[in-house]
């Protein structure tokens, strides 16, 4: 028994997805949901019971070309693996209520564009059945597509393997692709195919550099690539490959323009999902495929990184300030906060590592609770201007408690989690910057906390705009939102704040593990 | 039971219990809200009662110069410990923070009577509380920083805690601007603008705690104390001063002294007994006390070679620009709470001075003990004084002083009071605790032997007459003269303003009888405080003091009555009350003046009151440019650089793919003939390269 778990965790919920499809056309979105939770549920236990047991590793034989299939929790991989999972598991909750309302009004909407073309006639009988049986369809299509993702993101991040990840990456971005098209907003199939050609580019440089590196290395299992075996030109191409792969996942500034677009237009559980999970597939590259089995090169590149995460950082929530949909903010804060992560890895020191591995932890519970939070509102409220919220902590005053733990997560202020990552991941720049003499680091490190002010201000702003102040007359009768909304995320302000106060949970696992890495 | 693996022994509990507690009530309080509606008041108040009771358990070890360290594992993957250090410095704070705040919390139970909001003020202020306590106890950096930004969290939600954001709660004149710029902010704004800018001090602080950690390895200040060889590697690479003052940064956001100092007056849309807590208790004296913690580590600092006097300048001159800066700001506003903030600003400026002063002299534990001294007289007479102004806009229900006036029969009691604290703060001639903080101040400044104590003295002494002047003229516009249009407005509707309930007169009574009491023992309790830190340094810092120093220097005054004091000093200080305190009673007690018409008599007056008013145009200043400045930038950005520039990364590759495709359409023409002429074309040209 012990011995398939991680094989377990990867593959049941993909070969359960059609029977989450079946249970939600036949009985309807509440069975779907707890089917769902419940693998999901099942899964995140045994992947944090094997992660228990120090390095816990499942290694099988695969093809000869590409070579083993193997799951991996080391240091690098559990953080990525347990948060990843329970984000998944915890939005499976969000997503009920969610996508019940989006359905129902996108039927409606469907149904009058059709009655201008029929005219009246039908009874609202029928119509209630129909409904009924659209929402109980598109919710079923909905859970099976979610699983699959979610066992994407997982095996992207347990693979030993290129070829293994990238198939893994190529499971994760397919049906977002399709939840984006098929429930999305307004321009929803534009941007569908924005997203697809935009993370097919990603995808593309990614899977050149990760050919250049395996054919001359002779395998692609990670263990057996040895960075000096490969040619210092093809080493170079390869590296640069992977950055603007993975940099097109995180949305690093400049090639960050499609994620305002896909979160303005996808539905929220894929954005807190996107932002909770995915960007960290991302974030996980790096570490792997740069820090780890690309060390030398990576140390030529570290000062870049470091550069390009600061201009993520300040560029994000520059623009954040501006926004007024509540969800292209949303959008420009994800940019801001990857643009931590690469920050914290071009530290390339131990501490700077490890801090930027737990940021994603953080800025994942963070996020996921903003985006819940967001849902919230758009369910009870029905507006997504934040000009025209307000005053609504008196009427949803636990959303408004857990988006304020969730926003000082953000902030990096204690006793959440983001403090713990952030003052270990700007320790770990200023050492590097000391280190080297290099003033360009130290002004970077005061910029990227000049970052956290901003952090600090958009996102407190945004707080003030949105529940704080006089609550318009037309938000009189907002009540707060379901428990499938606020238990979520009472349960990740819970986490954040645990974290927060002992972070050892996760940096015993990550700090020994940097330090292997990087030395010191 | 055995704790001793955690590493701590059982005798430390107490120590521990001190900024726990607090929390724990914090904790409790949602609960026993469902229990009864008052129930969050009386928890957090037999809370805070506990706490300080645990902190007065500690005061035998201040006395004998003890100090209880312990230590419990926190993150063992980066080698950090979590401790308590109760060594004099924080036992003596741990009691000023611990019983004036048990005092505020009784007083709010009567203030906050029937708010509908209850649990979560007492949740804010029980884990304000806990917060200061642990920033007192802490015993190292990190952990300090937990309940910094703790202090700042709940401050930033008590602040704002009225968050519906109604007219009566703002400050500042409606409708008045200042460069173009509203001077009227909302409890909301406020609350986010004293987060914001003392979260530009902890940045700072930050980078200064990081920078020390890069060198020594730890956080902890017994570590940095014991081995001073991190001082040393940081001194050759020119980096000590910058982190010393970039630490020093943080206590300046805190402590709201310049250039930080704009937040604290918009903290006043709090409840009053917010503003008490956060004036007297927390927040602002946590700036204090961190350069009360770090003093004397970069004093002894002197004994490895190494010259800090650059710190210790910036302190003193940072304190005493603050002093001056909102004492003058002090004089003319005319909301009252507005008024103790200014002056709450300008009094934590002296005690920066004189800590900074400490530095730059020989006897480093004269400068430390007068401000010390100060920040414990501040705390009981402000706290008196803004409990008392509560109380004031309980019953009168404006916060403007022009809707007060003649109160005095009305409200005997607060009024008796308010003389008493105010008398503190103006530091009345030997009968008030602010006159002995104050005159220790002085001759620390006068006595330091640095090269800037003559005009940081003069400085001090300007600000002394100005204090007096605005206590005397708080006091007289509110309780002298005629009652305003607003209080007949009032009376004529029936309302009858009376004296506020025992259970707020009590708290700031106390507290007011106090400044009286040990103001009249003042020298011999300064002389206490003087002993304990004499010792303290000496055995933790190795800070030597020589013993005879003070009695060498001070004359036989009044037979031995004003030993230890410095005469030049002490009548200064004299004079400086009586200058104050005339000009006072002239426009605002006796009214033989109207203020009004020598402000509007000449030009001169004019501009000065309106500078003054305008608060040196320095928030407008802030104001436009970095917050409606950068604004207007970044939406500059966002207009026609994201959304035109940016945007062309999208639109370039959709427009050739849909530009591609419509050529491929209009190819695919569907006439037999034109796809033959194309085949034939294609042949031809096939041959042609053959043939070639």
């Amino acid at each position: 028994m012990m011995q398939y778990l991680l094989l377990q965790a990867i593959f049941l919920p993909l070969l359960l997805s059609p029977v989450a499809y079946i249970l939600g056309k036949r009985s309807g979105p509440n069975a779907a949901t707890w089917f769902s939770f419940g693998i999901m549920a099942y899964c995140t236990a045994i992947v944090i019971l094997a992660s228990t047991s120090g390095n816990y590793g499942e290694h099988y034989p695969w093809t000869q070309q590409f070579g083993e299939f193997g799951l991996v929790l080391d240091g690098l991989s559990t953080p990525f693996a347990i948060i990843i999972y329970v984000v998944s598991t915890l939005v499976v909750l969000f997503s009920k209520p969610y996508m019940v309302a989006k359905l129902t009004a996108q039927y409606q909407e469907k149904a009058n564009s059709q009655k201008q073309v029929v005219g009246e006639g039908q009874t609202t009988m029928v119509e209630s059945a129909s409904l009924k049986s659209y929402v109980n369809q598109q919710v079923g299509i909905y859970y099976a597509l979610y699983l699959v993702m979610a066992m994407g993101m997982l095996g992207a991040v347990l693979a030993t393997n290129l070829i293994e990840f990238y198939i893994f990456f190529e499971f994760m971005l397919i049906p977002a692709f399709f939840m984006i098209a098929l429930w999305g907003y307004e321009l929803k199939r534009r941007v569908a195919l924005l997203f697809f050609f935009w993370t097919h580019v990603g995808a593309v440089a990614l899977l050149l550099g990760f050919l250049a590196i395996g054919l001359y290395s002779g395998s692609f299992n990670y263990a057996d690539i040895h960075e000096s075996a490969i040619p210092h030109s093809i080493l170079v191409l390869a590296a640069i490959g992977i950055i603007i792969g993975l940099g097109v996942k995180m949305a690093a500034f400049v090639i960050h323009v499609w994620l305002p677009h896909t979160y303005r237009a996808a539905p929220t559980p894929l954005n807190a999902l996107s932002s909770g999970a995915m960007m960290g597939v991302g974030a996980y590259g790096f570490f792997r495929f740069l820090a780890m089995l690309l060390p030398a090169e990576f140390g030529h590149v570290a000062l870049f990184l470091n550069l390009w995460g600061v201009a993520t950082m300040l560029y994000g929530s520059i623009m954040a300030l501006t926004q007024d949909d509540i969800r292209k903010f949303f959008a420009y804060s994800s940019i801001s906060q990857m643009g931590y992560i690469l920050f914290g890895i071009g530290s390339a020191s131990a501490l700077g590592l490890s801090g930027s591995e737990l940021f994603f932890v953080s800025t994942s519970i963070g996020k996921v609770i903003l985006f819940l939070m967001v849902g919230a509102i758009i369910l009870q409220v029905g507006t997504r201007s934040i000009t025209k919220m307000g005053g609504l902590a008196a009427n949803m005053p636990i959303t408004a408690t857990c988006a304020m733990i969730g926003v000082l997560t953000l902030m990096g202020i204690p006793p959440t989690i983001g403090f713990m990552s952030e003052w270990t991941m700007f320790t770990g720049v200023l050492q590097t910057a000391i280190q080297e003499g290099s003033t360009i680091r130290v002004v970077s490190f005061a910029l990227g906390l000049i970052a956290t002010v901003i952090t600090m201000a958009y996102s407190l702003w945004m707080m003030k705009r949105v529940f704080f102040g006089k609550l318009p007359e037309h938000l009189k009768n907002t009540k707060e939102a379901s428990w499938y909304v606020t238990g979520p995320m009472m349960v990740l302000a819970g986490f954040s704040i645990v974290i927060g106060i002992y972070p050892d949970i996760f940096f015993n696992k990550i700090i020994p593990f940097m330090r292997g890495l990087v030395g010191v | 039971m055995d704790f001793s693996f955690l590493g701590f022994n059982i005798g430390s509990l107490n120590v521990w219990a001190v900024w726990i507690l607090p929390f724990v009530g914090a904790l409790v309080i949602p609960a026993a809200a469902r229990v009864s509606k008052a129930g969050p008041g009386y928890v957090a108040v037999a809370f805070a009662l506990v706490s300080a009771i645990s902190a007065a358990t500690l005061l035998p070890l201040a006395l004998n110069n003890h100090e209880i360290h312990s230590q419990i594992p926190w993150i063992p993957s980066v080698g950090l410990k979590a401790g308590v250090l109760a060594d004099p410095l924080a036992v003596l704070m741990a009691n000023i923070v611990g019983w004036i705040s048990f005092l505020i919390f009784v007083y709010s139970l009567g203030y906050m009577k029937g708010d509908r909001d209850l649990m979560r003020f007492f949740f804010w202020m029980a884990f304000f509380v806990g917060s200061m306590q642990l920033i007192v106890l802490s015993d190292n950096f990190l952990q300090l920083f937990f309940g910094w930004e703790g202090v700042g969290l709940a401050s930033y939600a008590l602040i704002g805690f009225w968050y519906r954001d109604k007219k009566k709660d703002h400050v500042g004149t409606e409708g008045r601007t200042v460069l173009g710029l509203l001077d009227y902010y909302s409890p909301t704004q406020s609350g986010m603008k004293s987060f914001i800018m003392t979260k530009v001090g902890d940045i700072m602080m930050l980078s200064g705690m990081f920078l020390i950690f890069a060198f020594a390895g730890t956080f902890g200040f017994k570590e940095l104390a014991s081995n001073t060889s991190w001082a040393t590697a940081m001194s050759a690479h020119n980096l000590l001063i910058p982190a010393a003052i970039l630490l020093f940064g943080g206590a300046v956001g805190k402590s709201a002294q310049f250039p930080l100092n704009e937040w604290l007056l918009e903290a006043m849309t709090g409840p009053t007994s917010v503003s008490a807590l956060i004036h007297a208790a927390t927040m602002v004296k946590a700036g204090v006390f961190l350069v009360a913690r770090l003093g004397p580590l970069f004093f002894a600092l002197a004994a490895a070679g190494l010259d800090m006097n650059q710190f210790f300048e910036v302190v003193a001159w940072v304190g005493a620009i603050t002093a001056f800066l909102l004492a003058t700001q002090g004089m003319v506003h005319t909301e009252i709470k507005k008024v103790l903030a200014y002056s709450t600003g300008s009094q934590i400026g002296y005690m920066m001075l004189a800590l900074g002063v400490a530095g730059l002299s020989r006897q480093f534990v004269d400068g430390y003990t007068a401000g010390f001294f100060h920040l414990i007289s501040h705390a009981m007479f402000k706290a008196s004084l803004f409990m008392a102004a509560g109380s004031l806009l309980h019953v009168v229900g404006s916060r403007f002083m022009t809707d007060m006036g003649g109160l005095r029969r009305l409200m005997p009691k607060t009024y008796i009071f308010m003389w008493a604290a105010g008398l503190g703060l103006m530091g009345a001639p030997f009968i008030s605790t602010g006159f002995w903080s104050k005159d220790a101040i002085f001759g620390a400044v006068y006595q330091s032997g640095s090269s800037w104590a003559l005009p940081l003295f003069i400085i001090a002494a300007i600000t002394a007459v100005m204090t007096t002047f605005y206590t005397t003229r708080l006091i007289g516009m509110v309780f002298f003269g005629n009652k305003s249009k607003h209080i007949e407005h009032l009376e004529k509707e029936g309302y009858h303003v009376h004296e506020a309930s025992p259970v707020m007169w009590i708290p700031y009574g106390i507290l007011a009888a106090l400044t009286i009491g040990v103001g009249i023992l003042g020298l011999a309790f300064e002389h206490q405080i003087h002993d304990i830190f004499t010792a303290y340094l000496a055995s933790d810092f190795g800070i030597k003091s020589s013993v005879g120093a003070v009695a060498t220097q001070s004359q036989n005054l009044l037979g031995g009555f004003l030993e230890g004091v410095n005469p030049l000093a002490l009548s200064i200080s004299l004079s400086a009350f009586a200058v104050g305190f005339v000009l006072g009673y002239i426009f605002y007690i006796g009214r033989f003046a109207d203020p009004a018409k020598v402000v509007n008599s000449n030009i001169f007056f004019y501009a000065i009151h309106k500078f003054f008013l305008n608060r040196w145009y320095l928030d407008a200043l802030i104001n436009w440019t970095f917050v409606v400045g950068p604004l207007y930038v970044a939406r500059g950005i966002y207009r026609y650089f994201e959304d035109k520039v940016m945007e062309g990364f999208n639109l370039v590759p959709e427009k050739t793919m849909a530009g591609g495709a419509r050529i491929m359409q209009a190819t695919q023409t569907g006439i037999s003939q034109s796809y033959l002429y194309i085949f034939g074309a294609g042949i031809l040209i096939v041959l042609l390269l053959l043939f070639i």
